[in-house]
This record gives structure tokens, sequence and C-alpha cells, in this order.
């Protein structure tokens, strides 16, 4: 259920909204509570802790057409005029500019979801430490494994004249990390699951954590990848990867509004393959990005971002729209209570095609099948782009050589890349474990994924 | 919020707890985010963070737990909080180790009154200053003026407290060369308001996105092969990192450090000292996370390991008599050389700088680079470096030239040969 301190604060958001619209056009209040559940549990350090990872509130004012917002970690006795100090700006520097004032449609609503499993700490340790011992027990080569199940339960509330709007959503990520050394090499991999539920989070890390050790073991042997063009597969993870830094940062609209996204001069025209299609929005799956309404208020979206290759909008916080004249589209997220809200991405991923995994991988004739998300950086400006897979297969002549590169940074034009998909598989896997930066900072949870497709690119 | 004695007198009610350490921090900020050169929308920031590491510990074991105080917490809330928190730590152990003993207490308070609205508006147009070109203009700024007071408490007696303050700048250049817009990046942050530095550093981002606008690529400019590559800033934070995060307690008890004690890291002899405060690092802090009074550490002397560092926890496992705490800043000391006469690289920024700790292999796309060719420098884009920095260590060499970053002092260039440009 929602949290109790927000919803105790509720009538404190309905009379601060009351008292500061004597002196603003316009005027919300978001209160957000998250706390998170983290159990680790690895071959050296042991622990379990329930942290309240944010509470406070975030007022936003709207007069002369400015928004401003003032960050606090309580309500209850917060004097309206408090506000109006602390946002009154005399003397600053700026050119004139009005931003149009958002109009809400009268909405009030409460919204659930919650993780069905009702595990005790005790549980969910003995769990994972039953996998860290098997892992020991399987090779003696391994010097760390680390697990660690993170719950994280977000209620949120938002207040303003015409909305009244509460959430509460659960999400789990159950991650693995074996470190393993022969001599003097020292290699790592990790592996992470996101559900909404914490049985099958554990479900998943249980069954996968043989392969996960079995990789990292196989990385002792792996080589650089010679410099060159290549033809690639890429797994659901990279696919996710492409689709987040290639198109998902470059149609972040508030990007738009700076005039530093290419995307906006091609709304409407070929910027992939025909074969490709694309989604964001906080209810187009399932995943650690999936909420109800976004930190603006606004309803979650599914936004079709490609539509067989063309581009067809890009996604929004309210600000971006009220200056571009557009919709929002619920993309407004904020790192925490005390920071900005940005257009942000949710859970983003390529749509499906029809082709099947196996004659993929024998249409190729030398090239690698790039697997795991290591990092990614995106150019939206310029569309160069730069993502890191943690390793490769090789490929030749339709089969596995049983050779191993890693790491793998794929790096390009992003038309170019996106133009040279030539098959798309028909699963769509969508992985729920990630965080995404605006810039170097402004850190929010995300998801990503796809299908797996087939492409050229520049590995390095 | 609770106030620190009703938060302490709520810890020690409770008789199972065996140690606890409280940090609160208050923060007080105004920021001020435009769009080209028109304000968007300002913020103000004032909240307070508190956060509890409860102990539980016998003659073998220990197990913590973290609590964090909201506002949402009255004495009954936290008590019952406090309570959950002993029944997790007893859940969790692990090896015995001490808590760090009261040595001295820092009393770091200066009480200095700021008008932040104020700066924050010296600020704004000491960077657009600097925003005179016709073909360059600064097309978005985040502007963050906040200050500081944190206060650490022990059960051990250790008492510290200390304010700081900081400006950070995230200015976005962008030049045109009429058929195609190039942007840059540029992240500032300061403990101090050095209006004319801030004009200058813009100046300088707007003169390097000038550089990426008028770049050619590798078809355009042929390399000489052996080339060397001077890299800086951002890339030269990760490098650092990566080196010193191997000669620390935890790596070496985990087994995952490259060098021990006495291995030579490079030919070419440097000095690392890590240090708690460098005047100009905005990471200098005098006290760590368990209260430890920071003193430096030389961990790298004529290009050999030659100490440990790190935290309570893992320096007490490897049974360390002088546990050093964990140091924020690195400072590097070594002869320069003289390298502006014969050709080389300077990559200016990348993408994103990549380095895997595990193998070592780091580089990245690069966004800007100079090339000198003995005569002049070309500005130079969308390539990449790559190589391994365990083997580019052994024969590195150094700029005269020094640079002062967040967590690093030293030269301004680390200069590499044998790197992979493709």
């Amino acid at each position: 259920m929602l949290d109790q301190y927000l919803k105790s604060r509720i009538k404190d958001a309905e009379r601060l909204v009351e008292k500061l619209q004597k002196h603003y056009d316009y005027v919300s209040v978001l209160g957000t509570c998250v706390r998170n559940k983290v159990i680790l549990v690895s071959t050296h350090v042991n622990s379990i802790d329930d942290i309240d990872n944010e509470c406070g509130f975030v007022i936003k004012v709207y007069k002369d057409g400015r928004y401003s917002e003032y960050s606090c970690n309580d309500i209850r006795d917060l004097k309206s005029s408090e506000v109006i100090r602390s946002v009154k700006l005399d003397q600053v520097f700026s050119k004139d500019f009005k931003v149009k004032m958002l109009e809400e449609q009268p909405h009030r609503e409460d919204y659930l979801r919650e993780d069905p499993a009702r595990l005790s700490d005790g549980e969910i340790t003995r769990e994972l430490t039953e996998v860290k011992d098997a892992m020991h027990r399987k090779d003696e080569r391994l010097i760390n494994f680390a697990a660690r199940y993170m719950k994280r339960e977000t209620s949120k509330i938002f207040v303003s004249a015409k909305k009244r709007l509460t959430q509460k959503y659960d999400w789990i990520n159950v991650m693995q990390l074996n470190v393993v050394r022969e001599g003097d090499v020292i290699k790592s991999n990790y592996e992470a699951e996101g559900e909404a539920d914490s049985a099958l989070a554990l479900q998943k890390f249980k069954k996968h954590a043989p392969e996960v050790l079995d990789i990292a073991l196989r990385l002792l042997k792996a080589k650089p990848v010679k410099p060159g063009k290549y033809t690639i597969i890429t797994d659901p993870s990279i696919s996710g990867l492409i689709a987040h830094e290639a198109f998902g940062h470059g149609v972040e609209m508030d990007m738009f509004v700076k005039n530093r996204a290419k995307a906006v001069d091609y709304v409407g025209k070929y910027v992939a393959s025909d074969l490709v299609n694309m989604y964001d929005g906080a209810s187009s799956c399932l995943s650690a990005a999936s909420y109800f309404f976004d930190d603006d208020g606004i309803e979650a979206h599914n936004t079709q971002i490609i539509k067989n290759g063309i581009l067809q909008r890009g996604i929004s916080d309210s600000l971006s729209a009220m200056e571009l004249g557009t919709e929002p589209t619920g993309n407004g997220r904020r790192q925490d209570f005390s920071r900005k809200v940005y257009t942000r991405m949710t859970n983003t991923w390529f749509g499906p095609g029809k082709d099947k995994y196996e004659d993929m991988i024998k249409s190729v004739k030398h090239g690698y099948l790039l697997c795991q998300t290591n990092n990614g950086m995106e150019d939206p400006k310029n569309w160069q782009i730069q993502c890191t897979a943690s390793y490769g297969l090789e490929i030749k002549d339709g089969r596995f050589t049983g050779e191993m590169i890693a790491p793998v940074v794929i790096s390009g034009y992003v038309i170019d890349l996106l133009s040279s998909i030539s098959m798309v598989s028909d699963q769509v896997t969508v992985h729920g474990s990630g965080m995404c930066g605006k810039g170097h900072k402004e850190w929010v949870y995300v998801s990503d994924g796809g299908p797996y497709l087939k492409a050229e690119a520049k590995l390095g | 919020m609770m106030k620190k004695n009703e938060i302490i007198s709520c810890i020690k009610a409770n008789k199972k707890i065996t140690d606890y350490e409280l940090t609160i921090q208050n923060k007080n900020s105004r920021e001020l985010f435009y769009v080209l050169d028109h304000l968007e929308i300002n913020r103000a920031v004032k909240t307070t963070t508190a956060k509890i590491e409860v102990y539980v510990a016998d003659r073998k074991t220990v197990g913590s737990s973290s609590v964090t105080v909201t506002a949402a917490d009255d004495v009954k809330s936290l008590a019952s909080k406090l309570n959950k928190a002993v029944t997790k730590a007893k859940q969790a152990r692990n090896a015995y180790y001490p808590l760090p003993e009261k040595t001295v207490n820092i009393r770091d308070k200066k009480g200095v009154k700021r008008d932040l609205n104020d700066i924050a508006g010296k600020v704004a147009k000491a960077v657009f200053k600097a925003n005179v070109y016709k073909s360059g203009w600064i097309n978005s700024t985040e502007i963050f003026v906040s200050e500081f007071t944190d206060e650490f408490i022990s059960s051990k007696g250790i008492s510290h407290c200390s304010d700081s303050f900081k400006i950070e700048i995230e200015c976005i250049p962008t030049w045109s060369n009429k058929k195609e817009e190039f942007e840059l990046y540029k992240f500032y942050e300061s403990s101090k308001p050095d209006y004319r530095q801030i004009t200058e550093e813009i100046d300088e981002i707007l003169k390097l996105a000038k550089d990426r606008s008028n770049a050619r690529t590798l078809k355009e400019v042929e390399l000489p092969k052996d080339l060397k590559v001077l890299v800086k800033n951002d890339m030269l934070q990760v490098i650092v990192g990566t080196l010193s995060r191997d000669l620390t307690y935890r790596n070496v008890f985990m087994h995952q450090n490259h060098y021990s004690k006495k291995d030579e890291i490079s030919g070419n002899p440097f000095d690392l000292t890590m240090k708690p405060v460098v005047p100009g690092c905005t990471a200098s802090r005098r006290y760590d996370q368990n209260g430890i009074v920071l003193k430096s550490r030389k961990i790298v002397s004529k290009g050999k390991a030659n100490a440990y560092y790190g935290d309570q926890r893992f320096g007490s496992y490897l049974q360390e008599e002088n546990i050093s705490g964990s140091l924020p800043v690195c400072e590097v000391k070594a002869e320069g050389i003289p390298y502006k006469k014969e050709k080389h690289l300077i990559i200016e920024t990348f993408s994103s700088p990549q380095m895997e700790e595990d193998s070592g292999y780091w580089g990245g796309e690069v966004r800007l680079a100079r090339y000198f060719d003995g005569k002049k420098y070309i500005p130079l884009t969308g390539f990449s470096i790559s190589g391994n920095i365990y083997e580019n260590m052994k024969d590195v060499q150094f700029s005269k030239e020094e640079s002062t970053l967040r967590n690093y002092k030293g030269p301004k260039y680390f200069i590499f040969k044998n790197i992979k440009i493709s």
C-alpha cells in the first residue's frame, strides 16, 4: 500500500497548493518515498539494509512565463512565504523568455502494483547463499562471488488544483557477479534479473548462475578484437543498448528544445532499415521503468518512436512539451525529489521481426554474436554512437568457432548502423536492471531490450 | 526532522546495538537552468539527510545494517527501525573488525554567510561573458551553487563536523561550420567563486567546439606509426583511479590486485600519493566514512608499488597496523618531458572514457583530438583509441604542465606509446 507518511501529507499538500495559488498561476506538490531493501551475500562481505533512498517533496510554481521549484524534506510546517522567498530572483541574467503554462484536466486516481511474493530476509539470504556456495564448489578459480537482491518500493503523490494522484509500485533486481583469477589474469562476469515478483527474480538468478560463472571462466582466455568492420548479431541486451543510445537519447525532446538533437529534422524520414520498429513508455511493457504517472503528474504512455524504419515522434516531459507546443508523453522523471525533471527514457525496446535466431547465425560468413551490455554513450547532436558489449562469440560460415573476444566496443554513425539491420528475430526480451544518466549525471532506473538483430558495424 | 540528540538518545536506548556511526548532512542550494541565454527554470533546495550504521558484534563476528532517518520519523518509528536493523545485522554476519577509535575530533565549520542567489547570478554572468562568438554559442547551461554542513558521530567518541561550498557548471557549447553544428561537453567544479576563471574555462571549451567543427578524419590525415598519445582530464582520472584501486586493502584482500608491494608499475619513475586534502580538488575531505582522520600515504614510489591504503574493514582484515582510511585525492609527481616539438596526438575529449579494470583495457571513441604534425595542430574526430593500461604504464611519460581536477593533481598529460588508433 501507499507509504503511510506520504498518505498523511496529502491534506498538507492540498493546503499548500491552495495558499500558494494566491501568488502563482499554477502550483503542484510531488511527494516521493522510495525504500530499498538490499541483501548482499558475497564471498567476503554480507549485509542486509533497509534504506529510505529518498523521502521528500518538490513544490512547482508558475508565474509570468516561468517555472520555479523548491525541494524540501517535509511540507507539514512549511510556510508558503519560505517557498516564495527561496525561488524569488531579483536580478539574474536572462533574455526575455516565457513558457506556456500546462493546462491540466481533472484527475483523481490511486494506483497499486506490489510484489506478490512474501519472502523473509532469511529466505532470500538462504537462496543467495546456496548459489554462492554451489558456485565456489564448482571452480576454485572463482575468487569472489557476490549476489545482491534489491527490492525497490516506490510511493508517490501528486497534488495540484485539478489533480490528486497516488501510486505505489515495486521492482526487484537480483544481480550476480563472478570474479575469477588464473595466475595474473583476472576477469569478471555479471548478470542481473529484473522482475516485479521476487520469487520469479530469484528463480531466474538461480537458473542462470552456472552459465554466468562459465562465461567468466571462458573470459580468462578471451582475446581483444582486431579492429575493423564486421557482421554482428546483437543479443537482446545489446539490441536494447543500441535502441537506448542510438534513438532513445536522440528523441528526448528537451534536446529538441535546445536544438541539440539531429532527430528533430528527421521526423517522417527513414532513419533505419524498414525492418525496424522501436518503442518507449512506462506502459509499453512491464519492466524497471513501469510507473503509472510521471513526476509531472502525466499518465504513463506507450510511444512508437520508429515505425518500419521511419522516425515517428519523440518523448517529452511537460516543460519541453509546453515549449514545443506538443503533448507531454509521461517521460518527465527526476533522479530524486531534490533534482529537476528532465525528459527521460523509460522502457525502450526494438519490436520483433520474423526471423529465427538459428537462421540468423547460419547466415553469417564471418562475424560475432555480441552479448551483454557493459555501457554506452550517446551523441544526439552528431549521431555518433558508442556501445560496449562484455564479450563476443566468433561465428564463421554459420557456426560458432568457440573463440571469444572481450570487451567489444561498437562505434559509428547511428543511421549507418540502424540502416544496416538486415534480420530481426521473432522474440523480444526486455532487461529491467539498468540505470541511465543524462549527460554525466541524473541517474534513473530504465530498461531496454529487443530481439536479436543482424547488422554491420565497426568493432574496436 | 528529528534533532541530532534525539536520534542519538534513540540509538543509545537500544541495548542490543554494540556500536553506531551517525552521519548528517544539511544541503542548501540554488540552481539555474538555461536554454541558450534565457533562464528556463530556477530551483531552491533545502534538505537534511541522516544515516545510521548499526553494528552488532561478538568476539568473532560483526554484522551491520543501515538505517536512514527521514522527516517521517519520530522516536517511536526510529526505535522500530533500529530494532529491525539489529535483527538484520545479526543475520548478516562478517568476520570481526574493530571500528576506529577517537584520535582527534575535526571541527571545520567556518560558518560563512553567503547569498546563494547572488552568487548564482554572478556565475551566470561570468558564463555568458564568454558567449561572444558569431558562429559559436552556449547552447545550454546548468548552474548549481551549494553549501553543505556535515557531521559525523560514532560510539567510539568520534565527533567531526565540517562545512563546504561548491559551484558546479554543466555547459554545452556549440559551433557551426555553416554545414553542420558540433557540440562538446564541459563540467566545471570549484570550491570557491572565481568568476574570471569561469569565463576563461567556458571560452576555452567554445574554442574546442570550433576545432571540432573544423576537425578532419583519419581518411584525410595519415598518422605516423608509434605516435605519442597524450591523454588528460576525465581519462586521466579514470586511469589513476584504476591504478590506485589496485593498491587498496580491499582489492589486495580479495586477490583482485594486479600489483603487490615492490612490483614495478613503470620504468619511468613517478610517485603517487593518496591525500585527504589538496587545494582546488573538490573531492578533498579530512575524514572518511568511518571517521578516520586521514593522513597522506605514498602508494607508488619511483614507479614501484610502495604501500596499500583503504578503509577500516579491509585494512583490519589484512592486519595492517596503521590503517590509512579511504583517501579521496590522488597526487602524482613525475619529471616532465619536452614533447611539443615532436609529432604527437592530444586527446581532448572522449565520447565516454572506457576502462575495464579486470583486463586493463581502456580507450573509447574520440570526439576531439589535436594532431601536431611537427608544424601545426590539426583537429581530428571520428576515431577510436585503445590500449592496455597495465602494459601502457610500463613506459609512460609525463608532461611538465600540471592540472588540478576533482580528485587529481599532477601532470596535465600522461604520454603513452603503442596505442591502437582505428
